[in-house]
């Protein structure tokens, strides 16, 4: 009786089995890629606190931004939302939302109170489509009352909402850009967070510091300086809050640029008085050379996906264009074939490279200098910048969807971001001359 | 004596066995029955988005099925710009005799040659590179024929309507990934990498697993729109993605399916 019963259970384990058959989405192209609708009406105040007004509001501001410029969403106008706006899920009516006027495909709302010493805040994502379930994210975050903090929670609960709906896609709202800044009269490495605020200066060397470059860990800036007396390479800690030791290698030395692991720097030196590329280890020792042309080669960049390509800049065959080789040195192709190529910057996923490119140069050329695209593996270019002045030093944001560039366009040189795709152009900086962008690895 | 008696005098009983064997055989066939007739109806369900018109399939009976024209222009495959496969034969020019003297009245006077001005700026202007695959079938000289009418994009009026899946309660549960999904897919599919010669395409039809941290896995071309660039350009564009993020935390299931088609018009 015992084998006769396991039988029949073997039997339904089968059955069981068969009958968990995999889920399936039948879904293709050609039926609109249109951007998500969203609606974020401004989170409510459930606390009496005086304190939670101008926190509120900072928070309201900044998860506005950062939803509307993460280049995903179609951000419902406040100006279609219902009068009610719902601070907790019983308050949400959702037909109010997915029928016109809003007519959005997703809600973020919630509530925001300060208690004590603490600011709290509770935000959801609703599918309002989706009567049945609703709720795509729930999230609580607590920190204490500040108007950094409620930044800061408003950056983490947008990075969470476009990780979501942007298919995996790693916010940048708590990223950083370091950049080169005149306007103490010297020129200093600077730092903001990618939407321009928090503006401070990092390094106070009163001399000329160029090319910064974060780590990929985060914790140190490789830059040019004339600090030393020659053009020398320098490393920053930010961990520290000081200069750390960074060894001298002769003749004029530029543009560091950073391995994807953090392990080595190429860079450009002159010491044997032909500028070529040199990789060092992240400590500076270990100097290798990697070029041996006759002609200047300049500004390496890795590709961040593999580390083993390096594109830079060549001058090899007269004017600068940019070059790609292994970064052992072998196999180095040319890509641009004309003009004035300059500044390459590698995409995050190593399919593209931005650069600075004068396509017409010389005399009776236009001689606009603007920002274009390449895919790597077609050379098809797009270009990206078309508003004139100069636009030079791309700089790709964590996401791959973003790029930090200055340009000239506005009289003076500042600091501009923009969609990959060239859309959503938007200046950051506006005092004094700043330059030489660099987005952080994360 | 009885006390070493062999071992092979002692007959097992056949019965038991047969017996087990009977009853193993008919709960075997009664379970199958059972799961077809009973349990048939938990089978996995369909994922689609939960916009209007949903539907896996719907069939509308027409008195007439209005065919729609061939998406293919054929041109004349008689008179085209083909060489085709006969040689011409050179024709020679005979040399005049050796004592003819030309007329001096018939000899046309040369005429003087315009100088072509020269542009000043004569730089080499870098073009987009165009692809030339060697493989390619070029339209009106053969290649598959066009068929399939019923799935054409935009011939949902006769015939077949084929909307994004959807039906199932699952479906409309997560209509937001599949959003995601489809949004991703398009955004890494680059049109370029089409045979540029092609003005037209069959659906191409691929299939894919995602992993419940989010990766395609498990890419195959499903059925093949009879261009080769097409279909390669097709997988391509899920090998670019490395994550569609993760699944829906509240979804059980450790990965799900996938059937992308792909629509090429130029």
């Amino acid at each position: 009786m015992k084998r006769f019963l396991s039988i029949i259970g073997l039997l339904l384990l089968l059955v069981t089995a068969l009958g968990a058959q995999q889920d399936w989405i039948r879904t293709g192209t050609g039926l609109g890629v249109e951007r998500v609708r969203l609606a974020v009406p401004d989170f409510k105040s459930t606390g009496a606190d005086a304190q939670a007004a101008p926190l509120l509001k900072v928070f309201n501001d900044t998860l506005w931004y950062d939803l509307d410029h993460a280049g995903i969403f179609d951000l419902v106008s406040k100006s279609f939302y219902p009068l009610q706006a719902p601070g907790t899920p019983q308050d949400m009516k959702l037909e109010v939302w997915s029928s016109p006027p809003p007519s959005a495909a997703m809600v973020a709302f919630g509530n925001l109170a300060v208690t004590g010493q603490d600011v709290t805040v509770q935000g959801w994502l609703y599918d309002v489509k989706n009567t049945a379930t609703p709720q795509v994210l729930g999230k609580q975050y607590r920190e204490a009352a500040s108007s950094e903090n409620a930044r800061l929670i408003a950056h983490r609960f947008a990075d969470e909402i476009i990780f979501r709906l942007g298919g995996g896609i790693q916010g940048i709202a708590e990223s950083k850009i370091f950049f080169v800044s005149a306007r103490t009269k010297h020129k200093e490495v600077w730092a903001m967070d990618y939407d321009g605020s928090n503006q401070h200066a990092i390094t106070h060397l009163n001399s000329i510091s160029l090319s910064p470059r974060i780590s990929p860990d985060g914790s140190r800036i490789a830059f040019t300086s004339f600090a030393r007396g020659g053009v020398d390479l320098m490393m920053y800690s930010l961990d520290l809050g000081r200069v750390i030791a960074f060894p001298r290698f002769g003749g004029t030395n530029l543009s560091p640029a950073w391995a994807p692991d953090g392990t080595k720097l190429a860079f450009s030196s002159s010491r044997t008085t032909d500028p070529e590329i040199y990789i060092v280890d992240s400590a500076g020792a270990g100097l290798m050379r990697v070029t041996s042309s006759k002609g200047p080669d300049v500004s390496p960049v890795w590709n961040p996906k593999t580390g083993a390509q390096i594109a830079w800049v060549s001058g090899r065959t007269g004017l600068p264009q940019i070059y790609i080789m292994e970064a052992d040195g072998t196999n180095a192709q040319r890509i641009t074939e004309e003009g004035y190529a300059v500044s390459p910057a590698w995409s995050p996923n190593g399919q593209f490279l931005v650069f600075s490119w004068i396509r017409h140069y010389g005399p009776g050329a236009p001689g606009a200098q603007d920002i274009y695209l390449m895919d790597i593996a077609s050379r098809r270019w797009v270009q990206l910048t078309h508003d004139g002045g100069r636009n030079d030093f791309p700089s790709w944001a964590p996401d791959g969807r973003h790029i930090v560039f200055e340009s000239s366009r506005s009289g003076s040189l500042q600091i501009w971001t923009m969609l990959a795709d060239g859309t959503q152009q938007q200046q950051l900086t506006t005092t004094g001359s700043n330059t030489q962008p660099n987005w952080s690895w994360k | 004596m009885a006390q070493n008696a062999d071992i092979f005098f002692e007959r097992d009983s056949w019965r038991g066995p047969l017996t087990w064997s009977a009853v193993l055989h008919c709960a075997l066939f009664g379970g199958l029955v059972a799961y077809s007739v009973v349990i048939g109806g938990f089978r996995g369900n369909n994922w689609g988005s939960n916009g209007a018109g949903d539907g896996a399939m719907s069939a509308t009976l027409v008195s007439t099925v209005p065919l729609p024209a061939s998406p293919v222009v054929s041109r004349n495959v008689l008179a085209n710009e083909s060489k085709g496969l006969t040689q011409s034969i050179e024709q020679k020019v005979e040399p005049p005799p050796p004592d003819a003297i030309p007329i001096p009245e018939r000899e046309a006077k040369p005429k003087p040659q315009k100088q072509i001005a020269t542009a000043t700026h004569t730089k080499p202007v870098q073009t987009q590179p165009i692809e030339q695959p060697t493989n390619a079938v070029p339209y009106g000289q053969g290649g598959p024929v066009s068929s399939m009418y019923g799935f054409s994009a935009g011939a949902a009026k006769g015939g077949f309507g084929f909307s994004s899946g959807g039906g199932g309660d699952f479906g409309s549960r997560y209509g937001w990934y599949v959003d995601v999904v489809r949004r991703k897919v398009s955004e890494n599919w680059l049109k370029y990498e089409v045979d540029p010669r092609v003005g037209n395409a069959q659906r191409c039809f691929v299939t894919f697993d995602i992993t419940r941290s989010g990766e395609p896995t498990n890419v195959r071309l499903e059925q093949s729109s009879g261009v080769p660039s097409l279909d390669l350009s097709a997988q391509r564009a899920l090998q670019r993605i490395d994550s569609f993020g993760p699944l829906p935390a509240d979804y059980s299931g450790s990965k799900v399916s996938v059937e992308f088609w792909f629509d090429y018009q130029r």
